[in-house]
């Protein structure tokens, strides 16, 4: 069992950048001397005794990190999936009373990415993994939020150059906080709060992103296509 | 006015509620000589959206994923007003309803667009649209609540809608309350622009 467990959140599982993101501070935190360990929402939804590792793992550990998406302004249905069957565990056990008498102060975090620039767009889920800790009995470590997540694009942190440079520090800050059994420092989430290129630029690549992979695809001039009206 | 009504009422035990709500809002909109299309989302074969964009930039407009969704993406393009009713789960939406709203971005575009001095995505119909939500909750919690009108009013600015109304619905309350809840919010859909 890990003393450190990761769950992540993105339905692309391992090929994500929520796993980059949830990756390097759990590289952090091994180097640190914690034991790690992790797992994909997917993983854990494809049978019953998936689901079981996942719960003895939550159960077992004493730092829990989120790492998600946001789809929709909030979180991937099936991570919501999976907090919804681990509250319900824990509150039959706190309504139980022993196992949550016996279970010792636990923190949880999230780790938050979306494609828009604006990074405060991440709130209403930050606000829902808050919400989760208190309900499920967790201690809330807080959230790291970040902006123009397209611009990670699932590759590794030290690929990507100086752009993720707030990055990596808001990261080394949290991994540093934890390790010393503090929460996610404030600068840690201001820098994290950063653009990483200028919002414009973002916007332009964007945009011309999605051409670019539509005419990739042949169906360059369908890009506004109607198939319901 | 044709009006969409997600029921994301779950199969955990929470689900009554949202059918109270569901049976209201149809009474009373069949009442007003309005059209209803209402998905019972719990029964229906919705996978998880993967992610992968397809419905952007391979196929635009049409998922990847065949299955139930497609009957809720023709409905929501028709609809005047969506009306999503569920269970308020750590202040947000329960994973039935997640599950469809997560497989609705083909009706977007994938351009980034200016609103409001921020950076969402275009709808790909014309056409106004009005977004309801009712959250049902067992007791008063205010922070569940405050994160939920929220998260709605983020959601509505993502979906371009030109009146959003949400309210939250105790579990316990009755036939009647629902009725009633129903009532405050449909005179929304008389909004015109």
């Amino acid at each position: 069992m890990s003393q450190a467990f990761l769950l992540v959140g993105s339905p692309k599982g391992t090929k994500s950048s929520s796993r980059v993101l949830g990756g390097y501070l759990m590289s952090k935190l091994a180097a640190g001397g914690m034991a790690v360990g992790e797992m994909s929402v997917g993983r854990a939804l494809h049978s019953e005794e998936e689901m079981g590792r996942l719960l003895a793992e939550v159960e077992a550990a004493e730092i829990i990190v989120v790492a998600f998406p946001l789809y929709v302004d909030q979180l991937p249905a099936p991570l919501v999936g999976a907090l919804e069957t681990i509250a319900e565990k824990r509150t039959a056990a706190t309504e139980r009373g022993s196992e949550a008498e016996a279970r010792p102060r636990q923190k949880i975090l999230a780790i938050v990415n979306c494609g828009f620039p604006e990074s405060f767009q991440n709130e209403p889920a930050v606000a829902t993994m808050r919400q989760f800790a208190k309900q499920a009995g967790f201690h809330w470590a807080g959230g790291l939020a970040l902006g123009m997540g397209g611009a990670v694009s699932a590759k590794p942190l030290e690929k990507l150059g100086g752009r993720v440079r707030n990055v990596v520090k808001a990261l080394d800050l949290t991994a540093e906080a934890l390790l010393r059994d503090a929460d996610v420092p404030d600068e840690a989430k201001e820098l994290m709060a950063k653009p990483l290129i200028p919002k414009r630029l973002y916007y332009v690549f964007a945009n011309l992103g999605w051409k670019r992979q539509a005419r990739k695809h042949g169906v360059h001039g369908q890009l506004r296509a109607r198939p319901y009206a | 006015m044709n009006v969409l009504i997600l029921d994301g009422g779950s199969g955990n035990g929470r689900g009554g509620a949202c059918r109270k709500l569901k049976e209201a809002a149809l009474s009373e909109v069949r009442a007003r000589g309005w059209n209803a299309a209402a998905f019972d989302l719990d029964k229906m074969n919705i996978k998880p959206c993967r992610g992968c964009f397809a419905c952007w930039v391979k196929h635009p407009g049409v998922c990847a994923i065949q299955d139930d969704e497609a009957d809720i993406l023709k409905a929501t393009v028709a609809a005047d007003i969506r009306l999503m009713l569920t269970p308020v789960t750590f202040g947000g939406y329960g994973s039935a309803l997640k599950k469809a709203l997560d497989r609705s971005i083909p009706i977007l575009l994938p351009f980034f667009i200016r609103v409001g001095g921020e950076v969402h995505h275009p709808q790909r119909y014309d056409g106004t649209r009005k977004i309801l939500a009712v959250g049902t909750l067992p007791q008063p919690d205010p922070e569940a609540e405050r994160i939920f009108h929220h998260l709605v009013c983020r959601n509505a600015l993502n979906m371009a809608s030109l009146q959003t109304e949400t309210r939250i619905f105790y579990e316990e309350a009755g036939e009647e309350e629902a009725r009633q809840v129903i009532r405050e919010i449909l005179p929304a859909a008389e909004v015109v622009p």
